[in-house]
């Protein structure tokens, strides 16, 4: 799920509304509207249509610096080195051919593929990807393990590391890239507009630019001219997702992927023929975190109890109306599906809905009943706590209140609390808070998700701010685990450290995962053909992912 | 004169609180801008970004005073900063850009709906008991309760879904050229029709409402009576005597409506994609952009007492009586 949650949170419950007034102002009613079934005339020229539910206006500004970046600059405009596809666990070479990891892992060397020009007509040297790191590192940081980036000729650039870190392939090889004969001239490149970008991407050039559209034509000196099958890009702006839904509803757009709540009737219904829509479970898992510095969360036992109490297919079906799947005990997403240990995956015991174990756990633990059904911790107080979930976020709040519901049946009082996000952000980030649902790292790699889950190196004390692993477990076991990951050379070693991260991951139970986050995304195929699909999963659906390079030059007019 | 002058006086010191509680207020709110920005990409960005993105978007770590200072200075030599969620849009840049259609929108649909709820309240308080007096106020008010969410989102399914009367979303057509052609007036005014006629039927029963009660008040004075028995003809009595004496609390309503006006319909602006700042300032708050909300707030504030500055001096030429206060 790419989008940003406070602004799409915001709006789940205005969806709600909307859907609502839909079907009370006659939801019956077929869409008449020319823009979908009758315009055959010409495809060729057919821009592909897609709102932006978050800008309600945009700005002429295609910097990739910028924090919020407009649309398609990284996607259409800018390529980076290489695709990963976490639909099939897949990696495209893309601006490089080939890549190789130095023996000691502490280098890794691309060689860049012939014939990429940039849409100026100059080619694509090692030095444009160069300079590109050094922008990124001078303007944006991170890429802390990266010691320099250096052009070996014109078409090989070996990036060193500071220690062997193999999670970098992917961080560096998706960063897009850009043209250092543009940028070097540029006085003030964070705040520069970029107004009329250079880019290696399909569709590079700016047109008819507007507060509320622009279109993206073709990039003349494309790569690879033959995927150029439709004639461009056009983004509309929405603010919010109902007028968003609006116009996928009524077939103005090709391409959405913001939140349809009951898609089935509100959207594919309308035109079973044409419209499809697709939610791999890609995204982000969303855990239910307990703050371990806080008793009793820091008694492994209880949190496998509290875990097994929950019963995620209610939580998946009644929370997110069924678009999420449940998570497993290895803790991962459907992202990281070909890195699951299937010892541990087929033998789950603490992620799966077991009352009556969970109430043996916590009796054995020490935390009894009282003659109320009310257990009490070790100390005699009531086992009570809150649950804390930003208040704009209905579908997570419904998340919140399930597992409230659930927890009743051993004995356990769960409180919702849902002020505004930065409240409840800001207690998760001081370590304030007693529990909440909260979205975790979402890489190529499942190095990040294990390290922020249990990595010591990740653990602030309360009080300082921290801004990931909020929950704040450290494992010393996992931490030599995740020393080996990063050393790991080639991914058949990587898999095998993965492997027994899961064990630890399983025996320590750090976090409590709910469920896998759905990358959303719908179509219309009524102009273009070619889409991803279950079927097909050569890419996800997102039209803001590094993935969506591969669906834009993919598609193709309907004949 | 002296009237207006201490009014006048009352206004700067109002000004200096409102903008005081504007600069006060956002950062009272919990975290700050890069943190959420960060707590927004749900961890697509990196931990370690943050402080080169604190220092690139200049996030303040300075003692609350010397911002203060800043901040006054700021607003006096009219330098409101660079926005922080339209990186690295300057904030008047980002207002100018929209104001306009929020103007637009909003001051169209006031005129419209203080105009025909003033007139419609004329004559139902004129026919006390007459078809409009028994039959408008009742429907309006109905109208008026109906969440007004639901109803512009039905109006628009009607309208602009089913009917295909009204365009969709947006200000104007993609791709129409923006200019002072009839072409592309027509086709704003075409955008703006069901907008702004979301806005009238949920505001026109209070104007309605309002204008007819007092003007019943004022029908049982003694000069309308007297008028009567001097045989003027109904509709003279109706406007000159009547009317003109009820406007006056319709009067102040319409000018605090229009200073209002400026902050944006942020409803209308979600529901047909309109181009306000409403929206704007909604993102604003919730991306803690200090400069932007700044900007935004001043805006209405100024606008507000503006507009209410230009109420009091419109008094003194209405209402005699405030002239001798």
């Amino acid at each position: 799920m790419t989008q940003p949650r406070f602004l799409r949170s915001a709006r789940i419950t205005a969806a709600g509304l909307a859907v609502g007034a839909l079907m009370l102002t006659g939801c019956s009613a077929t869409v008449n509207k020319s823009g979908t079934s009758s315009s055959t005339s010409d495809n060729t020229n057919a821009m592909l249509t897609i709102p932006r539910e978050d800008m309600s206006t945009f700005d002429r500004n295609f910097n990739p610096f910028a924090p919020a970046v407009n649309p398609m600059v990284n996607q259409a405009i800018y390529e980076p080195l290489l695709v990963f596809n976490p639909a099939k666990g897949d990696t495209t070479p893309w601006l490089a051919t080939e890549w190789k990891t130095a023996a000691d892992g502490k280098s890794i060397t691309f060689t860049l593929r012939d014939g990429v020009k940039w849409s100026d007509g100059k080619p694509l040297v090692a030095d444009d990807v160069a300079y590109t790191f050094e922008l990124q590192k001078k303007l944006k940081g991170g890429y802390e393990y990266l010691v320099g980036a250096t052009a070996e000729g014109t078409n090989k650039v070996t990036f060193t590391f500071n220690k062997p870190w193999s999670p970098a392939l992917y961080e560096v090889g998706q960063l897009p890239i850009l043209p250092k004969h543009i940028w070097s001239a540029i006085a003030d490149p964070a705040k520069d507009a970029n107004a009329t970008p250079v880019g290696t991407g399909p569709y590079t050039e700016v047109d008819s630019f507007q507060a509320q559209s622009y279109t993206l034509k073709k990039n003349p000196n494309y790569w690879q001219p033959e995927k150029q099958k439709i004639a461009g890009i056009k983004m509309l702006a929405m603010s919010g997702n109902d007028a968003a839904n609006l116009a996928s509803v009524n077939g103005d757009v090709d391409w959405s992927t913001q939140f349809i709540p009951n898609i089935e009737k509100t959207f594919i219904s309308k035109d079973k023929e044409h419209r499809h829509y697709w939610f791999p479970p890609t995204g982000a898992m969303i855990n239910w975190q307990l703050n371990t510095t806080k008793a009793p969360f820091n008694d492994p036992k209880v949190r496998k109890a509290l875990s097994m109490a929950v019963d995620r297919d209610q939580v998946t079906k009644i929370g997110m109306s069924g678009y999420a799947q449940p998570a497993d005990c290895t803790g991962l997403s459907g992202n990281y599906e070909k890195w699951k240990n299937p010892a541990v995956k087929d033998n789950c015991s603490w992620t799966k809905l077991n009352v009556d174990e969970a109430n043996k756990v916590l009796d054995e633990a020490g935390y009894p009943k009282g003659a109320d059904g009310k257990r009490t911790l070790k100390d005699g107080t009531p086992f009570e706590f809150k649950i804390s979930v930003g208040a704009s976020s209905s579908d997570w709040l419904s998340v919140a209140n399930v597992i409230s519901q659930n927890l009743q049946a051993v004995g356990v009082t769960a409180k919702v609390d849902s002020p505004d996000w930065a409240s409840v952000v800001a207690g998760y980030e001081q370590g304030t808070f007693d529990s909440g649902i909260v979205w975790s790292a979402n890489d190529p790699s499942p190095f990040k998700y294990f390290n922020n889950a249990m990595g010591s190196a990740t653990v602030k004390p309360v009080g300082t701010k921290t801004f990931d692993n909020y929950h704040r477990f450290g494992d010393p076991k996992a931490d030599a685990l995740l020393q080996d990951f990063v050393a790991a050379g080639d991914e058949a070693k990587q898999k095998d450290v993965a492997y027994k991260l899961q064990e630890e991951y399983n025996d320590a139970a750090p976090l409590v995962p709910l469920f896998s986050g759905p990358e959303w995304g719908d179509y219309t195929d009524v102009h273009f053909t070619g889409w991803p699909s279950q079927d097909n999963p050569y890419a996800t659906l997102s039209d803001r992912s590094p993935t969506t390079v591969l669906i834009l030059t993919t598609l193709e007019p309907r004949k | 004169m002296r009237f207006i002058l201490r009014r006048l006086g009352f206004y700067l010191i109002a000004f200096w609180a409102s903008i005081t509680l504007n600069f006060l207020l956002p950062r009272f709110m919990p975290g700050d801008p890069v943190s959420r920005m960060f707590a927004r990409t749900q961890g697509k960005m990196q931990p370690e970004q943050i402080d080169a993105l604190r220092k690139l978007l200049g996030v303040d770590d300075r003692p609350i005073w010397e911002q203060y200072i800043d901040y006054l200075h700021n607003i006096v030599t009219g330098n409101m900063g660079i926005s922080i969620s339209r990186f690295p849009a300057p904030v008047t840049e980002v207002i100018a850009a929209q104001i306009g259609w929020t103007l637009l929108l909003g001051g169209t649909a006031l005129v419209i709906a203080a105009v025909a709820g003033n007139l419609l309240g004329i004559l139902a308080a004129w026919r006390r008991g007459g078809a409009i007096d028994s039959a408008l106020p009742p429907v309006l008010i109905f109208i008026g309760s109906f969440p007004y969410f639901w109803l512009a989102m039905g109006a628009l399914y009607l309208f602009g879904v089913i009917l295909g009367w009204s365009p969709l979303r947006h200000a104007f057509s993609d791709g129409a050229e923006p200019g002072f052609t009839s072409e592309f007036l027509s086709d704003v005014g075409a955008h703006l029709v069901l907008p702004a006629l979301t806005i009238v039927l949920v505001s026109i029963g209070g104007w309605m409402l309002g204008m007819r009660n007092t003007m019943i008040a004022t029908n049982s004075e003694d000069y309308i009576t007297m008028a009567e028995a001097k045989g003027l003809r109904p509709g003279r009595i109706m406007f000159r005597y009547a009317a003109r004496n009820a406007m006056l609390p319709s009067v102040t309503s319409f000018g605090m409506s229009l200073g209002f006006v400026v902050g944006g319909a942020m409803l209308t602006e979600v529901v047909f994609a309109y181009p306000g700042v409403g929206y704007q300032l909604l993102n604003a708050v919730q991306g803690l952009d200090y400069p932007l909300m700044q900007g935004l707030f001043l805006t209405i504030t100024a606008a507000v007492l503006l507009a209410n500055f230009m109420v009091d001096v419109l008094y003194v030429r209405l209402d005699p009586r405030v002239r001798n206060n």
